[in-house]
């Protein structure tokens, strides 16, 4: 059976970009979902993967007319690149829990959203080092073909993003099934009671924030080496391909959806979110002409009706959490 | 305090010379409309106890209800603003009843999370209706005022905005401490239960503040939409200049809005000249240095949450266990090896 | 663990606490008798309640020290404090309501390796052999306290009566010397009541000293070997049972109040 090429790189698009939601969300729900910490600022430690990344594995791009040229350029092996991204978004996200994990959880939502927005701020001018809007080009693929063959590329992308989400699911369920995890789930049912058991809390907000950041690192990662391309402010206001805060909220809807403390849900949730906008996207041409520029703006709508319906009657999520029964 | 004001005005001039007092005003009339949104912010943060993302959608709101009464109604400005506070009270009310009331007693987060969903409604909502182009309200055209050469005084833009802002803050003083309402309004915000046992009608109580809280939204919209133009995003923008308005002033206490405000809106606009120094080629050449002012205010913002998170206005809680960086950190620096040796000085007294 | 006869295992010098200008602790001292079964009382808004988040960490004394087996623990944070001997049941049940009571118990662990990230990765049997342990002996003060066929039911479907006995359970997990109990029986029916009070008197005999705040006359009376009275945020009286019961200023101070 011959697969349509332009069929398979659409899908192949739609399957890779929802597994970097994927990371994004189980990151997330580490730090919700397991332990109780509301992060408004997903988008900012997507944004530190992605331009890590990015500084790391491109090919220098000096300054010229009418490019400010970036930082960095070192062109090394993506793997190395990947390693870096996570180690940058954790090690902020470490720093930023240090005075804000011990904040009421809404203070620590405004402090993070304008942590984010902070960020975007200095990506959007500091365009000696991110070359701003514009962005950086060079941004390679997993495998260069020779000659250039889309349909291969989208494979190999769709394969890398594949193992990669396997491998993340099997390391971090052995990791929240474990007792440490355990730890973190009642510090989010009870933290006064957990500390009153003689757990540190503090110690596992903080080890849960960071490594939670760390994965949406990664997910910047996945995203500059799947996409090629890079920069911070979106295609449009309504995107939520980008590092605006439209991201964060997506996140938020994929975690309340999937379920929080659920694993798979994440992973599920993030399918169907980006599912349902990149169908949008798909059947704008078939739609009727006075709907066709809402579109956009009509998903972001759905988003939040989504958000309240799902907070106000099932704010478990659709996916329970299973119970765990101990032998 | 007007003589107070003018000395450290005529003491600024004379330190860093006539321009800084562009900015200074610059920064009051910002102060101004931060001022009436953080006041409507903090009435439903102290009432409804939580932190409402919408209210920058609800601000845009405000502006463009009053810019379809001035544009396709032809009406004056003054028609709008009035119309647009009426309406933005009415969603108000419904916001509460049909979404927030279901989500009482379910913590913070979940009414944050539902704010969020509003304000996605209502942004894309103004996006779709077609506008995304930049819009500006018709007002009559009205010649600078010059005080100093390069410095103008605009009367509908820098006064109206002062005379706005200095109106809602004296109604709602009056409002809050003479009227029976506003002393119901303050017991509630103090303490739900209490109030309810008093016998205080706290669900009309919500709902004015709700009320209050839009209407608030939709005029410093409008005021906004004044000094500059109007956009779908216009009002999602400044929110977060609007929390650390009420965070650094104390969540709840509108006193703490008025002063938290001060702070936000001359923070921001006094440091371009700072920025400016700092993009000179002998300092950091740091390119578009004036656009990280609206940084600034987050950066006071996080210090406050660092030091002192109750704001200006506020009271610390009473529980330890809410203990927040700073002793955390000296308890961390202060730690003994051993824990059997006896404690100096720190904690017990 | 230092235990000379009649040397208090506990020792509460001049506490004070206020909120916000009212006085909940106010000059507050008293010493707990090692292996003992001691009783506090006194009207309600004494400040019992405070005394015990005070000494069991959940809140900084504003003055005063605390002395638990010679170790100052005013000012330090709970876990430090559980870790040192010293828990704490609360008045209003704190179960971890979506977690099945085996995983509640098991918490109480103080040493699981499993809960620190690292060992995950580089102890695995380490882990693995803690945490058989530990769930064995959950298992053990499951029976104890009589919640053997609860083990895998969500904390959040037991009753009043057994959510008190998770509290107590998960309390007897920590190991601790000395157990501060806020109110371990309001609420429980007579039988249960006896039962768990029959379960302390065992555990005292093994060498644990259990510290409680009741109401319940019964009780305070039948079962403590001495009795303090608190008022107004400060000891009054101070003695057996019997001499407690007959002193006049405690009986003005429930009356008068």
């Amino acid at each position: 059976m011959a697969i349509d090429s332009g069929t398979w790189i659409n899908v192949g698009f739609y399957i890779y970009v929802s597994i970097a939601f994927a990371i994004l969300a189980l990151g997330f729900n580490l730090q919700w979902g397991y332990t109780g910490l509301f992060n408004a600022g997903i988008a900012g430690f997507f944004l530190i993967g992605a331009y890590t990344a990015a500084f790391a594995i491109t090919p220098p791009t000096p300054p010229s007319i009418g490019y400010p040229g970036h930082l960095g350029g070192f062109s090394l092996p993506l793997p190395v690149g990947a390693v870096l991204a996570m180690v940058a978004s954790g090690a902020v996200a470490a720093l930023v829990a240090l005075p804000t994990v011990r904040l009421r959880a809404d203070y620590l939502a405004i402090a993070t959203l304008a942590f984010a927005e902070v960020l975007r701020i200095f990506a959007i001018n500091l365009e000696s080092i991110t070359a701003g809007t514009i962005g950086i080009p060079g941004l390679p693929a997993p495998v260069e073909f020779n000659p250039p063959d889309a349909f291969l590329n989208a494979t190999v992308k769709v394969a890398v993003s594949a193992a990669l989400i396997l491998v993340l699911l099997l390391v971090l369920y052995f990791m929240a099934e474990s007792p440490w995890g355990r730890v973190l789930r009642a510090i989010r049912e009870d933290e006064e009671a957990t500390m009153a058991l003689g757990k540190n809390t503090f110690q596992y907000k903080l080890q849960a924030f960071a490594l939670g950041g760390a994965l949406m690192g990664l997910a910047g990662w996945l995203f500059v080496i799947t996409l090629n391309y890079i920069e911070p402010t979106g295609s449009s206001a309504a995107t939520t391909l980008g590092f605006a805060p439209a991201v964060t909220f997506s996140v938020w809807v994929m975690v309340i959806v999937g379920g929080a403390g659920n694993l798979r849900g994440s992973v599920v949730g993030a399918f169907v979110i980006y599912g349902f906008q990149w169908l949008s996207v798909q059947l704008k041409d078939l739609a009727p002409t006075e709907l066709k520029e809402g579109i956009p703006y009509l998903r972001l709508m759905i988003v939040g009706v989504l958000l309240i319906v799902l907070i106000i009657y099932r704010p478990e999520g659709i996916l329970r959490e299973r119970k765990r029964v101990l032998r | 305090m007007a003589v107070i004001f003018l000395t450290f005005l005529a003491g600024l001039a004379a330190l860093f010379g006539i321009s800084i007092l562009q900015y200074t005003l610059a920064g009051f009339r910002l102060s101004s409309i931060v001022i009436v949104a953080a006041i409507g912010l903090t009435v439903i943060y102290g009432i409804r106890g939580f932190a409402n993302f919408a209210y920058g959608d609800l601000m845009t709101l405000g502006a463009y209800v009053a810019l379809f009464v001035n544009m396709n109604l032809a009406l004056s400005l003054i028609w709008g603003a009035i119309v647009s506070f009426l309406a933005l009270a009415v969603v108000g009310i419904l916001l509460e009843v049909l979404i927030f009331s279901r989500l009482e007693g379910r913590g913070p987060v979940p009414p944050i999370v539902a704010s969020v969903g509003v304000g996605l409604i209502i942004q894309n909502g103004i996006n779709w209706g077609g506008t995304t182009q930049q819009w500006i309200f018709r007002i009559p055209a009205v010649t600078e005022i010059p005080i100093v050469p390069g410095i103008g005084f605009h009367w509908i833009r820098d006064f109206g905005t002062f005379v706005v802002g200095i109106v809602f803050v004296v109604s709602v003083h009056i409002l809050l401490t003479y009227t029976n309402l506003g002393k119901a309004m303050r017991a509630t915000a103090d303490n739900l239960e209490l109030a309810k046992a008093t016998g205080i009608n706290t669900k009309r109580v919500t709902y004015a503040a709700w009320a209050l809280s839009c209407s608030f939204a939709s005029t410093a919209g409008i005021l906004l939409g004044l000094i500059g133009v109007l956009s779908p995003t216009m009002g999602f923008n400044v929110i977060l200049l609007i929390f650390a308005a009420v965070i650094v002033g104390g969540i709840g206490s509108p006193y703490g809005a008025v002063l938290g405000g001060l702070v936000i809106g001359l923070s921001q606009e006094m440091s371009v000249p700072l920025l400016i120094w700092l993009e000179r080629p002998d300092v950091l050449h740091l390119e578009h240095s004036t656009a990280y002012k609206v940084a600034i205010p987050f950066i006071v913002m996080i210090g406050v949450l660092i030091f002192r998170p109750w704001g200006i206005a506020g009271r610390p809680p009473a529980f330890a266990r809410r203990v927040f960086f700073m002793e955390r950190l000296t308890q961390v620096l202060g730690r003994r090896g051993d824990a059997t040796e006896p404690v100096q000085g720190e904690g017990g007294g | 663990m230092n235990q000379t006869a009649g040397h208090p295992i506990l020792s509460v010098q001049d506490i004070h606490k206020a909120f916000g200008g009212i006085s909940a602790v106010d000059g507050c001292s008293l010493s707990v008798a090692p292996q003992s079964v001691t009783g506090l009382i006194g009207p309600n808004g004494a400040g019992k309640s405070t005394l015990f988040n005070i000494i069991a960490g959940l809140y900084r004394p504003d003055d005063g020290s605390i002395l638990f087996n010679d170790t100052r623990i005013d000012g330090l944070p709970p876990y430090e404090i559980v870790h040192l001997g010293l828990s704490k049941t609360w008045q209003i049940p704190h179960e971890l309501r979506n977690m099945t009571v085996l995983e509640n118990l098991v918490l109480g662990a103080k040493q699981n390796s499993g809960e620190h990230l690292l060992n995950l990765f580089i102890r695995p049997q380490g882990v693995r052999r803690d945490e058989q342990r530990w769930r064995a002996r959950a298992r053990d003060v499951l029976k104890l306290t009589q919640l053997e066929g609860l083990a895998n039911e969500h904390a959040k479907s037991l009753s009043g009566g057994q959510k008190k006995l998770l509290e107590l359970a998960r309390v007897l997990m920590t190991d601790p010397a000395l157990v501060l109990l806020d109110e371990p029986v309001a609420g429980v029916n007579p039988t249960l009541a006896a039962s768990l009070m029959d379960l302390i008197e065992k555990l005292r005999l093994e060498g644990r000293t259990f510290f409680l705040i009741e109401h319940d006359m019964n009780v305070v009376m039948n079962r403590c070997d001495r009795v303090i009275v608190m008022h107004q945020g400060r000891t009054i009286a101070d003695g057996t049972p019997a001499s407690v019961k007959a002193n006049p200023v405690v009986i003005e101070s429930y009356l008068g109040g």
